[in-house]
């Protein structure tokens, strides 16, 4: 059965297979590009830039957000969203803090804790959406105050906690053979674990068809509920560990952890070409758009420009992105003879 | 009847139960002046919620608002610093709102894009763009004709209230029976009904972004001159404030339904919350969890209405 209805979706796309295969490349095209023109320009203009320590710098500042954003892939493949994933990185941290320092447990498994509490967090999410059907959208703008106001509920009218372990601290600062940090071979990690998950299980092949069409997937036997539940508790899961790692970096649990989080790993996976009415999307995409991001912070600090030029440059790309998505679309859809976008025309913010 | 208003009822009934805490606990809540000054935290509040209710209405989303308020406020405080007329300085404001609000609208209803990646882009620039000018350098000594509009304080938070009243009785009387609200709750409910039955929906979407626009201009005036100085950070977080009392006001966020008195209630509501507590004497930290709780009931109870019918 399950088979069968895989099959369906994959046909119900495959008139135009092959353009379909070219859509989210495109725009990865266009990531590429941009890419390349960052570099150019910040070597000629920044100092110091194009240096294996500042590669591995680039991503070291950008591994929470890179893991936000390699998590809200599957979940903004499946036509979902979590705007909860900021707020659930400062409730952690505070919980990893408090389980460590008033509850006398070993930081081991304080860590742990604050993992169990993330995965618990995004099992809320997931249970609203898929039990209550209520839009992502809303749930998680519910539960981003809630974990907001928690964290502030519980550390309010106390100092953060500080002084780690050294070995947790080293966890965040320390570079394996004099250059490569410790968190990004964990990133390193958790990239090929989603690649692979989106890209090459059957579980992947359900969420993009969930994306595609929810009804559509629930006939055909996807078990629907399950599949979103799965994609919210590893987002939660997934700002756990950014919350660790955000400890360990910084060498301070507070409630001002991750703030506006949530909206840099967006824009990252929606710039990398992540349909964000599901559907359609790479990790690969993901994390080109990262890198796009992380290099274009970097080479304007380097290259002494204020860090808010980086945020405006940021916000016109994304527009001008989406603006050549459609343009793609429309050519593809025009050639193809398909109707199958006019569900995406529709302006639904969910 | 109920079940028709029923939201508007448990959102009401709600608020009642909260005030007869503070009744009860801390009669000193109904001070006169501590309700005008609840009033005057409420006002800015309520004004972009009107704007966000016709976009939520329409099927769209508006998440650039804090950073068009934080833009607006801070064009009008800065002109009126250096010597501009102060109705001149607000007429600016506005425009610039609804030139920010028009460009949204562009994006949207003219090329189709999703609202919420497209005011997510515009909320970073504006936000960025006006912290990369100012460096968050506040704007102080302004003329006299701007903090409480020249008035004295009672009279500035009395027609505070009017206006904000007046902006809230004409949006609601025009959603119930003007042609053009019916256009809003059609475009949304079906945009392909609403085209074949003679409306245009890109227009009206064009339209309700621009009024958006408008009303957050207007609202962060309202906010600007109850201030000494006009920080540029003074919208920070206001979309998700407005989206939530919206929602809790019981407007679908699947476009279409909602009604504005809903709207009023739920922005009265989360409104309080804050200046409840403190009169509750709990710690004021623990707001934004009791507003976290409230949004997750109010649309759980919801879905649930839904699934027993």
């Amino acid at each position: 059965m399950t088979q069968n209805a895989l099959n369906s979706v994959t046909m119900a796309g495959g008139r135009s297979g092959l353009m379909m295969r070219l859509l989210p490349m495109s725009q990865q095209l266009v990531v590429v590009v941009l890419l390349a023109i960052e570099i150019i320009i910040f070597s000629i203009v920044g100092r110091n830039f194009l240096t294996v320590e500042n590669a591995f710098e680039v991503i070291r500042q950008n591994v929470e957000i890179g893991l936000l954003a390699l998590a809200l892939t599957p979940v903004i493949v499946a036509g979902g969203i979590d705007l909860s994933v900021g707020s659930l990185i400062a409730l952690c941290a505070v919980v990893l803090g408090m389980s460590w320092q008033d509850w006398g447990l070993p930081l081991g498994v304080a860590v742990g804790v604050a993992l169990l509490i993330g995965t618990a967090a995004g099992l809320l999410n997931g249970l609203l959406i898929t039990r209550l059907g209520i839009a992502p959208l809303i749930v998680t703008l519910g539960s981003m105050s809630l974990f907001k106001g928690l964290a502030e509920g519980l550390m309010s009218g106390r100092a953060p906690f500080t002084h780690f372990s050294t070995w947790f601290n080293e966890l965040g600062n320390r570079y394996l053979f004099g250059f490569l940090p410790e968190q990004v071979l964990i990133f390193v990690v958790a990239a090929i674990a989603f690649g692979l998950l989106l890209h090459r299980t059957t579980i992947g092949r359900t969420l993009v068809a969930i994306g595609f069409s929810f009804d559509g997937a629930r006939y055909a036997g996807v078990p629907v509920c399950r599949r979103l539940l799965l994609v919210y508790c590893l987002s939660g899961l997934v700002a756990g560990l950014a919350a660790v790692i955000y400890v360990a970096r910084v060498g301070e649990a507070n409630a001002g952890a991750g703030r506006g989080y949530e909206l840099y790993a967006i824009t990252a996976v929606v710039l990398g070409g992540t349909s964000i009415f599901g559907g359609r999307g790479t990790v690969a995409g993901t994390l080109l758009a990262l890198f796009a991001i992380g290099i274009l912070r970097n080479g304007l600090r380097l290259a002494d420009q204020p860090a808010e030029l980086a945020g405006v440059l940021v916000g016109t790309l994304l527009i001008v992105a989406i603006i050549g998505n459609k343009l793609i679309n429309q050519l593809t859809d025009l050639s193809a003879g398909r109707t199958l976008s006019i569900r995406r025309e529709r302006g639904n913010p969910t | 009847m109920i079940r028709k208003y029923l939201r508007e009822i448990s959102v009401g009934v709600a608020y009642l139960v909260l005030l007869g805490l503070l009744a009860f606990k801390s009669p000193s809540f109904f001070q006169a002046d501590n309700i005008r000054q609840l009033l005057v935290e409420i006002v800015p509040a309520l004004v972009a919620a009107v704007g966000m209710t016709l976009v939520i209405i329409t099927r769209q989303i508006d998440i650039s608002i804090g950073s068009v308020f934080s833009l607006c406020a801070y064009i009008a405080a800065l002109m009126a610093h250096q010597g501009v007329p102060v109705p001149l300085a607000f007429g600016t404001a506005i425009g610039c709102g609804a030139l920010m609000g028009a460009l949204n609208g562009l994006l949207i209803a003219t090329l189709a894009l999703p609202s919420i990646v497209v005011t997510l882009a515009t909320m970073v620039i504006w936000q960025q763009a006006l912290a990369w000018w100012k460096q968050g350098a506040p704007v102080a000594s302004l003329p006299a004709g701007f903090h409480w509009f020249g008035l004295n304080q009672m009279a500035g938070q009395w027609i505070e209230a009017i206006i904000a009243l007046l902006i809230f009785l004409a949006f609601a009387t025009a959603m119930r029976y003007l042609a053009a609200g019916r256009a809003i709750y059609a475009t949304g409910s079906d945009y392909e009904a609403a085209r074949l039955a003679g409306i245009r929906p890109k227009l009206v979407t064009f339209n309700v972004f621009v009024l958006m626009g408008i009303l957050t201009a207007a609202a962060s005036i309202l906010n600007a001159v109850i201030m000494e100085k006009v920080y540029p950070t003074s919208g920070d977080k206001l979309e998700l404030r407005v989206i939530a009392a919206v929602v809790v006001g019981g407007v679908a966020i699947s476009g279409g339904r909602g009604r504005l008195i809903g709207v009023l209630i739920g922005v009265a509501l989360l409104g309080t919350i804050g200046r409840a507590l403190i009169f509750l004497h709990a710690r004021s930290e623990w707001g934004a969890t009791i507003q976290g709780t409230i949004i997750l009931l109010a649309v759980s109870s919801d879905a649930l209405d839904r699934s027993r019918r």
